[in-house]
């Protein structure tokens, strides 16, 4: 079964974007998830990553990542409740627990526990929308000029991943067809062979790397050396039809964002007591992150 | 009038003089200890080999398993040794430079090098991108790399796949796609090792000739390794056979058949086969070739009067069924159902679906099987037509959505890659105890217990997966029901497949009924008594061997293409035919 975080090519702006642009404008989102911790700037920055999701297409990816986010907001929130003991208001006492002492439930806790868990989950929205909808060889071709071993470890690993999880499969298979004499394939035996396998996998994926050139000098230092200066403004002048797009509202988002701040937009605070301020600035501010998950919009012909 | 120059004799593409070559670690005392190996004293896998291909031509690479023919692939782009390390000695020139001393990622643009497996061959997420990397990778601008994409793309009928990821991609569809990025550069030199292993039939003989297309084309030099050479002998201009290293044979299709005939009868064409036995000369080359030469002599004329097939050749299938079974045969999914004692498996209205989303699809539709004990179908069809999960939904791998499949007896599964099932160092840690010894004595094995199962051959490895997939149940009344193989024959050469047969012919003779999934019509010939033939999930044709294999074009052996008479399929039967009409002696 293919990953539901798995680039697919679509039609799409977010997916035609240069990987530049389209990092440029969902960085904007991790960003300010980031910078801030006023749950109502939070929540719009997870509907503006899911809202972009959505019109590029990779719903299935943001649905999953909205499930994976809220279990692990979840768990984020019951270890901050069980090892943070500040906060006025106790909710429950636990008394004394093995490891943790006392333990005192109060709702500041669980208040800046949920903060932290909300933006653990919206930033995984945002990385599953670029996973799903940012092609990994535009990625790692942009980044081999500059750090070339890196890209190759990487490429390597990007397409490792779903080798080895096929052949992962094969092994359970195969373990479970084995007849009742031969030995066992427990999970330390298989975990070994997994591992073998994949590093013969890497060695033919390697070679493959070689037989393409993938050794050779990073392109970019030769194009410019055989090409001439109109011939090398000409080939880099020509830009995705959406990269202005997506680099414009990234830079209005994240200017915004640290205006906001100065303003006092981030009006969120756990200890002693919970406060939250939903002052103007802040609903301006929302608006505009959630306003900008429209990037992806394509009007239709 | 001016005299016309004398055109310089061209530069040989490939120009390989006295090599010799050792992998790292290559006389170490386990890799000496099992016959995987064809190595000398010194670990040498190609000794003092010297070899030259012109440009324009198209060259067959023929071989037994493991006797050097993909190191020697390996040596002509390179990856040999900057890849793989250990020593080498003597010279090999690409397209006039040194390949020991440049490496694969120089001589990209002069050779393209096509590996078995496709699925590790690809490196990128999309077809498009894949293709273009070794353009992206040397710098061609972006309006370049376009134009040769395209091109290339439309040359091997594959545009619908450029915007297609490649993990949405058939085996074959990706061994195109690999084909596509070795010739994007549009080198000089193309190297393949056995590009149609994991093909069926339609596609691999499509492959071969899109290549011999490409070679008058595009004037690209083609060196070719195959153990099928009914399947490419009539496309190539030469031969290079090998044997533990060193060429043995280096000459015209023609003259090399005669050579195989001499020296080994394992790299016999079947055509070939049925002209030496038949006493016809010259031999031929391929189906066309052989259809003329008996034309000429008069062997195929004169039908009226013939003694009628079904009586020269008895239906097999009907005697390895058990007697008295009188099975009824319907065909477009109702298939032969046998008697209750004796059913090996029986599938009723098998529907399976796989996939997810919105690429879940009906793979088995309504797929009825009954197998009977003793009894050896082949199951041929189409890459995609549902082959494995047929066979993965029999062993309860995947579950039906429809439909039920009951294996009375049990069921053992060898799937595609017998690796898969070796899993330790060490053959006797895979099957220990007296149960263990009994597998590996059923199967063969029982000198190589100490042996590690990588430095097996690729046959013995086979037969040691087949061990473990029925140790325990190997004897007697333990035997399972069914035993069923998934496209065993990948990368075998014919004398391997022949010990294939006698193996899985031994289990079958035990009682068990024995099913293979195969592309190799050859191989199904030999083995098989039932053919059943499945095409996008449905069972389109079920029967006796030497009548499903005779009634076609693709699934159907060299000789069957050659006689076109009903039921005859192997050189024998070819020759009785023939002997039977009075056409020879």
């Amino acid at each position: 079964m293919r990953s539901p975080f798995a680039y697919t090519p679509r039609p799409r702006p977010l997916q035609s974007a240069s990987p530049g642009a389209a990092v440029a404008y969902l960085g904007a989102f991790v960003a300010v998830a980031f910078l801030y911790s006023s749950p109502l700037v939070l929540a719009a920055v997870g509907a503006g990553a899911a809202l972009a999701g959505l019109l590029a297409g990779a719903s299935r990816a943001v649905r999953v990542a909205l499930r994976m986010g809220g279990v692990l907001a979840l768990l984020i929130v019951v270890v901050n409740v069980l090892v943070v003991n500040r906060g006025e208001t106790v909710l429950l006492r636990l008394g004394e627990l093995p490891v943790l002492g006392r333990v005192d439930v109060t709702g500041e806790a669980l208040a800046a526990g949920a903060v932290i868990g909300l933006r653990a989950a919206v930033a995984m929205v945002a990385f599953a929308v670029y996973s799903a909808c940012v092609d990994p060889d535009r990625v790692l071709r942009a980044l081999r000029p500059l750090a070339g071993r890196s890209a190759l470890t990487a490429a390597l690993i990007s397409r490792l991943v779903p080798v080895a999880a096929a052949d992962a499969a094969r092994l359970r298979d195969a373990g479970r067809l084995r007849g009742p004499a031969a030995a066992p394939l427990g999970r330390a035996v298989m975990a070994r062979r997994l591992l073998t396998g994949s590093l013969d996998r890497a060695v033919d994926v390697a070679a493959t790397l070689e037989l393409r050139g993938y050794a050779l000098e990073p392109p970019r230092r030769r194009l410019i050396a055989r090409l001439s200066p109109r011939q090398w403004g000409q080939s880099c002048d020509r830009r995705p039809r959406y990269d202005r797009r997506f680099y414009a509202i990234g830079a209005v988002v994240i200017v915004a964002a640290v205006v906001g701040k100065l303003l006092g937009a981030d009006g969120f605070a756990a200890y002693p007591t919970v406060e939250v301020g939903f002052g103007g600035a802040t609903l301006a501010l929302s608006a505009l992150v959630v306003l900008a998950g429209l990037a992806p919009w394509r009007r239709r012909a | 009038m001016p005299e016309l120059a004398t055109p310089p004799r061209a530069v040989p593409v490939l120009a390989i003089e006295g090599l010799s070559y050792a992998y790292p670690n290559a006389d170490e005392p386990t890799k000496r200890a099992s016959t995987a190996h064809t190595a000398d004293d010194a670990g040498r896998v190609l000794r003092d080999v010297s070899l030259q291909l012109a440009p324009g031509e198209f060259a067959l690479l023929a071989g037994r398993s493991a006797c050097g023919k993909t190191t020697l692939l390996r040596a002509a782009c390179g990856l040999v040794p900057h890849f793989h390390g250990g020593e080498i000695d003597g010279s090999v020139s690409v397209a006039g430079r040194d390949a020991i001393a440049a490496g694969p990622g120089e001589l990209a643009g002069a050779v393209g090098y096509v590996a078995q497996d496709p699925e590790t061959q690809v490196v990128s997420t999309t077809v498009a991108a894949e293709i273009g990397l070794p353009l992206e990778m040397r710098g061609d601008p972006p309006a370049s790399r376009a134009r040769a994409i395209e091109e290339v793309a439309l040359a091997l009928a594959i545009p619908h796949l450029l915007e297609r990821t490649v993990d949405a991609l058939s085996g074959g569809e990706l061994q195109r796609v690999a084909l596509a990025a070795a010739l994007v550069t549009r080198p000089q030199l193309v190297l393949l090792d056995e590009p149609t292993s994991q093909l069926d039939p339609v596609a691999g003989d499509e492959l071969i000739w899109l290549l011999r297309r490409l070679n008058e084309e595009w004037g690209v030099t083609v060196l070719l390794a195959e153990h099928r050479l009914e399947r490419c002998l009539a496309a190539a201009d030469r031969v290079v056979a090998m044997d533990a290293g060193i060429i043995s044979f280096d000459g015209e299709p023609r003259d090399f058949l005669a050579w195989a005939q001499e020296v080994d009868n394992a790299l016999e064409t079947p055509s070939a086969r049925l002209f030496s036995l038949a006493g016809i000369e010259p031999l031929p080359t391929g189906v066309r070739n052989a259809r003329q030469i008996l034309s000429s002599t008069d062997a195929l004329g004169g039908r009226e009067g013939d003694t009628p097939l079904s009586q020269l050749f008895p239906k097999t299938a009907s005697a390895v069924r058990p007697s008295g079974s009188g099975k009824s045969t319907s065909r477009s999914g109702g298939v032969p159902l046998p008697p209750g004692g004796s059913s090996a498996v029986n599938a009723r209205n098998l529907w399976v679906e796989l996939g997810d989303g919105d690429r879940r699809r009906d793979v088995l539709k309504g797929i009825e099987l009954g197998v009977a004990q003793g009894e050896r179908v082949a199951l041929m069809g189409r890459n995609g037509a549902g082959k494995s999960t047929l066979l993965r939904a029999l062993a309860g791998l995947v579950e039906p959505v429809r439909g039920r499949a009951e294996a009375p007896g049990g069921i053992a599964l060898l799937s595609q890659n017998p690796s898969d099932y070796l899993v330790r160092e060490r053959v006797g840690d895979e099957l220990p105890g007296a149960a263990g010894a009994a597998a590996l004595r059923a199967v063969g094995l029982e000198h190589a217990v100490d042996a590690d199962p990588r430095d097996l051959s690729g046959g013995e490895r086979q037969r040691l997966a087949l061990a473990i997939a029925l140790a325990g149940r190997i004897e007697g009344e333990e035997l399972p029901g069914l035993v069923a193989l998934d496209e065993p024959t990948r990368g075998m050469d014919r004398a391997l497949k022949g010990e294939l047969v006698e193996l899985v012919g031994g289990l079958a003779a035990a009682g068990a009924g024995v099913v293979v999934a195969t592309h190799d019509v050859e191989f199904a010939a030999a083995f098989a008594a039932r053919v059943v033939l499945l095409g996008e999930g449905v069972a389109i044709a079920d029967g006796a061997a030497n009548e499903v294999l005779s009634g076609g074009w693709y699934f159907a052996t060299e000789v069957a293409r050659i006689l076109d008479a009903p039921g005859v399929v192997t050189p024998e039967q070819g020759v009785a035919y023939l002997a039977e009409r009075g056409r020879i002696a």
